[in-house]
């Protein structure tokens, strides 16, 4: 890694602010040279600046949901978290046609290419269903770590499906099939495929095909992934899947 | 003063002012109540579900804050079953209803019938409310080239596009006043520069309900060219007669004629992308489907449901689709 205290050469920061994770990353116009990411917590100012603490960039410009807390005092300017994870998704992936997100509260399916060639998007935002805090809620209540949910759920004995949409009813569902001892990887199984199937409803509305990206921290968990390529077999995940759109930040202050 | 009669959505209202009564639109004193929610919170009390539509809740709060109004006429047919159940619920408390009906299919003899027959039940008739529109055809006239200006000459904001047409389903319960306001903004906007040039947004679907919409709108570097409903209360002054005028409406009427109208307009207009907003709880919510489908421009469908200010998730889709045209 780069010494963060020596610019010999032009770097560029993006720093997104989500609801449940701020990201931080340093980009050198070709590559990121540095990312880092912590959970946002309440208060998301000195958490970013503790994260670019000691880093020299040129030009940073802001995303995500916390993006007017950091606009001016941090960066001077913003772009929107659709626009972000856009042009960090073609940047991995020139030839992507749609992003999918599945952030900390919130689910969104972009299309690239929409009417006039301009991104037409779907968010899901009502609830906390659909969204990474659903799965936190779901792996505490069946007992797993959110690390392993998506790998043990892909070893369901059953396939099995759960009604609810609502969060909390969804809980409630899911201790009504603990309590008749369904094997709890199988109820991780149906949490996951109820998620998959509110994202199919957005991906078909907008008509999504062909190799779209898979952001957020939820592209991390193989379950999604796996359930999400039924409907799109070219989906890709990126290595780092929650920081594409503090990459499109960066990207955003290397255009300007 | 003239007795008030409530509406809840446009209906010729040459009739109500041939009667000799004032109409009230009952969605406009809701929302420029001095505290919108409270009339919504006023129906709940009263038993309304959470999963129906606040026009309809705030237009019940509004009847119940504003006793004047003991007589309605109700849209039966081109308009929702929630305001009819909702006229129902006053009916049951003693209210004075009397049913207007649109024929979906634009019948003539239909829609000539219905107007006859509230003529009559207001004690007026057809040939006394021609002359109310031929007295309103400047009024409506002016407000054509107030929408023009806001297109064409971009002098107009959005926001005050919207509220000059939107309030024209009543006149604000007086013509002759309103149309001194508007003569009076006529002449405040005179000097006026063309606006910013600035992304040209298009507004279909219901009035919203949120307060800071328009406003937000420009704040993010565009600008509403077209409010679609609100042009349609407007009415075309140049229609032949009260039944052509009220033919050519096309709000109560099926969507395709809308979505003709839209399109026309978006052309013309040179609109970039449409809005199309959409109340919870709205049947209005599937004809976006169609709505989709049709337009060659993006579309962002945007939802509101309490009155008041959007909130951080609307306004990241207005901002997101902003940025993306
Ligand atoms: S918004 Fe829809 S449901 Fe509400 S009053 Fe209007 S037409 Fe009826």
């Amino acid at each position: 890694m780069p010494d963060k205290k020596v610019s010999n050469y032009l770097k560029y920061a993006g720093l997104d602010i989500g609801s449940r994770a701020t990201k931080f990353v340093v980009f050198d116009g070709e590559k990121v040279v540095h990312w880092a990411s912590e959970l946002t917590g309440y208060d998301p100012v000195s958490l970013s600046r503790k994260l670019m603490d000691g880093w020299l960039f040129d030009r940073i410009i802001a995303t995500g949901y916390g993006r007017h807390l950091a606009t001016p005092s941090i960066a001077p300017r913003y772009i929107t978290e659709i626009k972000a994870l856009v042009l960090g998704a073609r940047f991995f992936y020139p030839e992507c046609t749609a992003v999918i997100d599945i952030g900390g509260q919130d689910c969104k399916v972009i299309k690239i290419n929409g009417k006039n060639g301009i991104p037409e998007f779907e968010m899901n935002d009502r609830c906390a269903a659909g969204s990474g805090k659903f799965l936190e809620v779901m792996a505490h209540t069946l007992g797993f770590s959110l690390q392993n949910f998506g790998r043990e759920a892909l070893q369901s004995p059953e396939r099995l499906k759960i009604t609810s949409t609502c969060t909390v009813f969804a809980e409630s569902e899911v201790i009504s099939l603990i309590s008749k001892g369904i094997d709890r990887k199988s109820i991780a199984y149906a949490v996951h495929r109820s998620i998959a199937d509110r994202m199919n409803v957005m991906i078909e509305k907008l008509n999504v095909s062909g190799r779209a990206v898979f952001t957020g921290g939820v592209a991390r968990n193989d379950c999604m992934a796996a359930l999400l390529r039924e409907s799109l077999p070219e989906l890709e995940v990126p290595d780092n899947p929650e920081i594409i759109g503090a990459v499109g930040a960066a990207l955003e202050a290397l255009k300007q | 003063m003239a007795e008030k009669i409530g509406i809840t959505t446009t209906i010729p209202v040459e009739i109500v002012l041939a009667a000799g009564f004032t109409p009230v639109d009952l969605n406009n004193i809701f929302i420029t109540d001095s505290d919108p929610p409270a009339l919504v919170r006023v129906a709940e009390q009263r038993g309304y579900p959470g999963n129906t539509c606040c026009w309809v809740k705030g237009m019940y709060g509004a009847v119940k804050k504003n006793p004047y109004i003991n007589k309605i006429i109700a849209v039966t047919q081109g308009d929702c079953t929630n305001t009819l159940a909702m006229v129902e619920t006053l009916q049951h408390n003693g209210m004075k209803i009397f049913p207007f009906a649109y024929p979906f299919d634009k019948d003539m003899t239909f829609l000539s019938d219905q107007m006859q027959k509230l003529a009559g039940a207001l004690g007026t008739t057809i040939e006394a409310a021609e002359g109310k529109r031929q007295e309103l055809i400047n009024l409506r006239k002016k407000l054509q080239t107030l929408d023009r200006l806001t297109w064409e000459e971009n002098v107009i904001t959005g926001q005050e596009n919207h509220y000059y047409l939107v309030s024209s389903s009543d006149f604000n319960q007086d013509p002759e006043k309103f149309e001194k306001e508007v003569d009076d903004f006529f002449s405040e906007i005179k000097e006026r520069a063309p606006l910013k040039k600035n992304i040209r947004l298009g507004f279909a679907g219901v009035p919203p309900v949120l307060s800071d919409l328009y406003r937000f709108i420009e704040e993010k570097g565009a600008r509403v060219v077209f409010n679609e409903v609100q042009r349609q209360f407007a009415m075309n002054p140049e229609c032949d007669g009260l039944l052509g005028q009220y033919l050519s409406y096309t709000y109560p009427y099926d969507i395709k004629g809308r979505i003709e109208d839209i399109k026309r307009e978006v052309k013309k207009r040179g609109v970039q992308g449409v809005i199309h907003y959409v109340q919870s709880f709205c049947h209005h919510q599937i004809e976006d489907i169609i709505l989709r489908d049709s337009l060659d421009v993006p579309v962002l469908t945007l939802e509101g449901d309490k009155p008041g200010a959007m909130d951080a998730r609307t306004r990241l889709r207005i901002e997101s689709f902003i940025e993306m045209l």
